[in-house]
Parts: structure tokens; C-alpha cells; sequence
């Protein structure tokens, strides 16, 4: 007699799972072993079984149908209703933004011809000096540098930089949300 | 500001068809896989919400019938995968057909814990697999395709499983 094959050949055989040339070896190795094929015998019963094992009790099915189809309409319902309040907002959103920005640009505009043109170039002080870079603006103090970074802005040519007596100014918008942020770093 | 505008009759038509043709099957299919009638409806509810979502899928009826499938698989086994493994409940089954006997409710009730200890053995992806193939009838390739896992595993899932339910028969028999 061949050697015995495993559990979990004989469970893959029971069910119909193995492929042709294992399934052939097993079932010739069954058919001459009586405690192999009272395991695939069990096996087989067991598969037979996982039908009614799996099945719900008893249940007022019309009943819970008719619930089920109200909650998912309902469900669909409220997700229109997150859907169409989410664009509702990101259009508001977008409105104000636009209204805040032409704000600012005119703002800007006015203190741009009003003041002499800034001086966009290193600025010292005493003791350190700021310089605005494409990633952000850097302080320098002899040997040591810290550069606080535009984290959120994604292109460099979305970045304003402006200096203002010992400190230095940047602005820019995020392209996804809108946001406006500006970093103002003085420098001491 | 928008108003919200109800979905086009034909539309609300086709939504409505697909939730009566495909609602007990998928009740069942995820009954099967939690073990529990109140995890089921809540389930199989979320899976609908999810498929009706994307209405762009639900043309060809057949295509969008297997898709629903796989989404209601992936949604009971991530519920499992959140929960741990089958919890089932006691309900207030109201039947539909006849009233049993007192005798006969707690044979019942025996028999049903009997095999949910049994069932509780096995893990998510085990009960899956095992509902997949041995109840729906799919081949190891349609299981592994609803898994996303390879045939490999799912042999191994169904043989574990068949295993686990084999000697938990048999150490109960003795």
C-alpha cells in the first residue's frame, strides 16, 4: 500500500479539489485503504452537511426585505445628501476663496504703488539675515541655518515672498483646498 | 445652492429590480460568512449602499450581479477582520411558517449552538472560502478571484476549514 496522503490532501479529494493526476493516486490509494476512506467518507458527509450549517433560523424574511430596501434607500439618500453638500461647500468655499484673494491682490496692489519696490535679496540684521528660496524662507545666523518650509505649496512660482523691514513675508496658495497660508518669519 | 433632485424614473426602476433580485442572495451569502441575522441585515445593507453608489457598474446585470457579490464578500470578511472572529447573537426570530413545540424549539436550539461552536473555529477568510465553494457551488478559481487571493491559499483555506470542522465532529461524537 502507498503511503497515506495527508488531512488536507484527503479534505481537498472529499470536495473535489485536487487535480487530475493527485486525484487518480488518491483514489487509488483509498480504494485499498479502509482508514483513508472512512476519513474521506466523513469528509464527504461533513461537505454534505455545510449547507444546512450556514443556513439563518427561521426568519420573517418579507418582513426584514421590506426593511433592508427602506434603509437602503435611505442610505442612498443620505449619501446624496453628503455628496451634493460637500460640492455645495467647495463651491461656497471656492467663492469666498476667490473673493479673499481678489481682497488681497487689490490690497496688495495698493501697498505695491504706494511703497518704493521691495528688495527681494537677502536681508541682514544684526545678528542674522533671511532668504527666500523656491522651498521656503531660511535664517542665518554666522554658520547656522533653519528654513522654515512651504510645505503645502506645490510649485515654487505659487510662492510671493515679501520683505518688510527685519522680516520677511511668504504667501501662497494651496492648489486643492484653497488655502491660503502665510509664513512671516522676523529676524532678531 | 442646488436642490437635490430624485434619481430619473428609469433609473429609480433598474435601482429598485436589482435590490429585489439580488437582496436574499446577498443576505444570505453574508449571513453565512457572520453568522448573524443583525450583522447580516446591516451588511448587506452597507454592501448595496456601496454598489448602487456606483451606478456606471450596474449595466450589464450579470457583470453587476458578480460585482455585488464580490463587494458583499469583501464587506462581511472586513467586518470579521474588525470584530474578530463570528459573534453570533440571540434574536427574536419571529417565523413565518408553523409554530413548534416547546421539545422541538430546544432540540433546535441545541442543534444550532452545536454547530455555531463548531463554526466559530474557523477564521474569516476560512468561513469564506468554505461558504464560497461548499455552498455557492463556485470553483476555486471563482473563490479565488472573490478573495483576491491565489488558488493556492484558497485550497488551503477550504482543506483547514473541512479539517477544523472534521475533528470538532468528531471529538463532540465521542
Amino acid at each position: 500500500m502507498t503511503k497515506h496522503p495527508s488531512e488536507a490532501v484527503l479534505a481537498l479529494f472529499a470536495g473535489g479539489d485536487l487535480g487530475s493526476l493527485r486525484r487518480w493516486r488518491v483514489e487509488r490509494h483509498v480504494a485499498s485503504c479502509a482508514e483513508c476512506r472512512q476519513e474521506v467518507s466523513e469528509l464527504s458527509e461533513l461537505r454534505a452537511a455545510v449547507p444546512a450549517m450556514m443556513e439563518p433560523p427561521e426568519i420573517s424574511w418579507t418582513k426584514l426585505a421590506v426593511e433592508m430596501k427602506a434603509n437602503i434607500r435611505l442610505g442612498l439618500e443620505a449619501g446624496e445628501c453628503v455628496s451634493a453638500g460637500r460640492s455645495d461647500a467647495r463651491g461656497i468655499f471656492s467663492m469666498r476663496a476667490l473673493a479673499v484673494c481678489g481682497s488681497l491682490a487689490l490690497l496688495l496692489a495698493a501697498f505695491l504703488l504706494e511703497r518704493p519696490a521691495p528688495r527681494i535679496e537677502p536681508m541682514t540684521s544684526e545678528a542674522a539675515f533671511l532668504e527666500s528660496s523656491g522651498s521656503g524662507i531660511q535664517s542665518k545666523t554666522g554658520d547656522q541655518s533653519i528654513m522654515l518650509l512651504n510645505t503645502r505649496a506645490r510649485d515654487a512660482r505659487n510662492v510671493d515672498y515679501l520683505a518688510s523691514g527685519n522680516a520677511m513675508r511668504a504667501r501662497y496658495v494651496d492648489s486643492e483646498t484653497g488655502y491660503v497660508t502665510i509664513n512671516n518669519v522676523y529676524a532678531q | 445652492m442646488s436642490e437635490l433632485l430624485p434619481p430619473p424614473p428609469a433609473a429609480a426602476e433598474r435601482q429598485n429590480r436589482f435590490v429585489s433580485d439580488n437582496l436574499r442572495r446577498i443576505f444570505l451569502q453574508i449571513y453565512r460568512i457572520v453568522g448573524n441575522i443583525a450583522d447580516a441585515q446591516d451588511l448587506t445593507q452597507e454592501a448595496f449602499i456601496k454598489a448602487l453608489q456606483r451606478q456606471d457598474q450596474l449595466k450589464d446585470e450579470q457583470k453587476a450581479a458578480n460585482w455585488l457579490s464580490r463587494i458583499a464578500t469583501n464587506t462581511a470578511i472586513d467586518f470579521l477582520r474588525r470584530h474578530g472572529r463570528v459573534a453570533f447573537c440571540e434574536m427574536d426570530v419571529h417565523t413565518e411558517s408553523e409554530q413548534h413545540s416547546p421539545e422541538e424549539l430546544v432540540l433546535q436550539s441545541e442543534h444550532r449552538n452545536y454547530l455555531e461552536d463548531g463554526l466559530r473555529l474557523l477564521t474569516a477568510r476560512e468561513r469564506a472560502a468554505l461558504v464560497l465553494r461548499d455552498v455557492e457551488g463556485c470553483s476555486a478559481e471563482e473563490v479565488a478571484r472573490r478573495l483576491d487571493c491565489s488558488k493556492a491559499t484558497v485550497r488551503s483555506h477550504i482543506a483547514n476549514a473541512r479539517i477544523k470542522l472534521r475533528r470538532y465532529m468528531a471529538r463532540r461524537k465521542r
